[in-house]
């Protein structure tokens, strides 16, 4: 067979297909049927649901990440039985842990993210998928809930444990006070866990988009540290020195303090799963900007992961 | 493989790439048939790897087009064995086919059972990939590769690294694989090997193809006695002489062995194969060799 035998066709064989992926599993030629449609879709999330499974058994057969998980929960049994949180109330609890969660989170979502995606590009594994159809919205959404799945449970079911210690640990409410149930109840405390998960949630992803973006794994924790370093400090501290010297306008406080996670979190902490701390308002910004500024950062970093894991190949099949 | 499929089961046409001002191809051309094995050997450096990512849909070429006609039988187009294969840690090899074989419709555990079978790792199968040797773990990814019965395979080095018993053992089963339809393509630097088991030898350098032809005709146009030595000379080298090529015009920069480093500084950060790797943007290749 001569290299040069086949001069027929267009030098654009193999690009008639507008899809910017890997082109799928179907059969079908009529990509824009509702049927294909469908398959596409089911295909999507079949494959997604596949590499989600992987990634839980990854993380369940890494020790070092079960060893940070367990560090992680004693951590918080520990703070939560030695604070007067766990003696106090669930309010108190929840004051108790919230820099907890906000210094502890972020670390947790670097170690279980940051080599995520890195890591199958490393072993050739990132290039070896792509031979198998599989789109990146699978694999990067596979890749992310694995990994959520994981480190949610880890810490939702951590911080419910230790929300148990309060109906124990509380010593009895005397009876000859009127008491208001809705100031500090485990509703409150619910509302502090949901928000936890959502913030990890957040971070995970902004640690997957950085996997997803880099090449090299000195390059990818740099980042990660980075980014761990700028949340717990880093915008915030800024935004302190800002105030300070008067760069900042106290007016525009609320939409800063929604650009970081770690203060949106916390603003959404203190104005719903908090609400008044003896006997005032507190002032935690504007709770849908709080929110927005998490969805931001959600829908962000996994743009950036699908944009950045490979790049876009025209299918080869005709 | 099915009887009505087409002849052609790979065709590319036209290929170039390039990385910053490196040209690693320009206008590479061929077309592999079913169940024909194509042998792309060649210097290190010139391009081999990037080439076969281009055929395997991994990377878009700069210019030129790739195109496998679509198959009725077979659950994947493409089948492509990396250059050092390298599998997730803690799952054994039967998990990791496992894994790939639920990404294909139609290919179950008795599939993965009988690929591990073919590919001589159904005594280890449920050992972890970890404790595999390396050729072990080149095989698993041989096993990867032709999951779901490709109607064209393309393997990057599959013997590198290997004893030449276990390079036997794998050129077996690419000519098996052959044998039933297959189209093979093989980049190799075992030219014994290539020379008993390939239909046609690609000589690739200096951006494209030096030379082409059955091993036969091969030695008969260099009027030579082995692959090896027809190969140095289309090269134009000597034994014992670098044949490191930096891409396109690498061939007047042949070096002395020993002073050999023909990177540009695009290579930082790739362990050499190819020769180039761009972190920039998109156009990574994976190197090594």
């Amino acid at each position: 067979m001569s290299e040069n035998d086949d001069e027929r066709g267009s030098d654009n064989a193999g690009r008639e297909n507008d899809s910017d992926d890997s082109g799928g599993k179907s059969d079908s030629d009529d990509g824009g049927t509702e049927s294909s449609g469908r398959e596409r879709v089911a295909d999507v999330a079949e494959d997604l649901f596949v590499i989600a499974t992987r990634e839980l058994r990854t993380i369940v057969r890494t020790p070092a990440l079960l060893a940070l998980a367990a560090a992680f929960a004693v951590s918080v049994v520990g703070v939560a039985w030695a604070g007067t949180g766990g003696g106090g109330g669930f309010v108190p609890l929840t004051l108790d842990l919230l820099t907890f969660v906000e210094v502890l989170v972020p670390l947790l979502a670097v170690a279980f993210g940051y080599r995520s995606i890195l890591g199958d590009r490393q072993t050739g594994e990132l290039d070896v998928l792509r031979t198998f159809d599989v789109e990146r919205l699978s694999y990067v959404g596979g890749v992310y809930l694995g990994r959520a799945l994981a480190l949610v449970a880890l810490v939702v079911g951590t911080l419910l444990a230790v929300g148990l210690f309060v109906p124990f640990l509380t010593a009895d409410i005397p009876t000859f006070l009127a008491i208001n149930a809705a100031a500090d109840s485990g509703v409150r405390y619910v509302r502090f866990v949901v928000l936890s998960a959502a913030f990890t949630l957040v971070v995970l992803a902004a640690t997957v988009g950085i996997s997803a973006a880099t090449r090299t794994v000195r390059t990818a924790f740099a980042l990660a540290a980075a980014l761990a370093l700028a949340l717990v400090l880093g915008i915030d501290t800024a935004l302190v020195a800002g105030l300070a010297s008067g760069t900042i306008p106290e007016d525009g406080l609320a939409v800063l303090l929604a650009l970081s996670p770690n203060s949106a979190f916390r603003g959404l902490v203190l104005s719903s799963a908090v609400g008044v701390v003896g006997g005032a308002d507190v002032a935690a910004g504007n709770a849908a900007l709080n929110a927005l500024g998490l969805l931001a950062w959600w829908l962000g970093s996994l743009s950036i992961a699908l944009w950045r894991v490979w790049p876009a190949v025209e299918p080869i099949e005709e | 493989m099915s009887e009505d499929a087409p002849a052609t089961a790979l065709r590319a046409q036209a290929i170039d790439q390039s990385f910053g001002d490196v040209d690693v191809l320009s206008g590479v051309s061929l077309s592999v048939a079913r169940g024909e094995v194509a042998a792309i050997v060649g210097p290190n450096g010139s391009g081999k790897s990037t080439l076969l990512h281009i055929l395997a849909g991994i990377a878009a070429p700069d210019g030129g087009s790739v195109a496998v006609p679509r198959e009725a039988a077979g659950a994947r187009s493409v089948g492509y064995l990396p250059q050092r294969p390298a599998f997730r840690d803690g799952f054994s090899a039967r998990d990791t086919l496992g894994f790939y074989a639920q990404l294909l419709d139609g290919v179950d555990d008795e599939d993965v059972a009988a690929t591990l079978d073919r590919v001589g790792l159904g005594g280890v199968a449920d050992r972890s990939v970890g404790s595999l040797s390396g050729g072990m773990t080149r095989l698993l990814g041989l096993g990867q590769a032709v999951l779901g019965e490709p109607s064209v395979l393309i393997l990057d080095e599959p013997g590198s690294g290997l004893d030449p018993a276990m390079v036997e053992r794998l050129f077996g089963v690419v000519g098996d694989l052959a044998a039933d339809g297959t189209a093979v393509v093989v980049a190799s630097h075992e030219l014994p090997a290539v020379e008993t088991h390939a239909d046609t030898v690609y000589v690739l350098d200096a951006g494209d193809f030096a030379a082409s032809g059955s091993p036969a005709e091969l030695l008969t146009e260099t009027d030579t006695d082995s692959l090896s030595e027809a190969f140095l000379r289309i090269v134009r080298a000597q034994v014992g002489e670098s044949t490191v090529r930096a891409g396109v015009g690498g061939r007047s920069s042949k070096k002395t062995a020993g002073a050999d480093t023909a990177e540009t500084d695009d290579t930082a950060e790739t362990d050499a194969d190819d020769g180039v790797e761009t972190d920039a943007d998109d156009s990574e290749v994976n190197g090594g060799e």
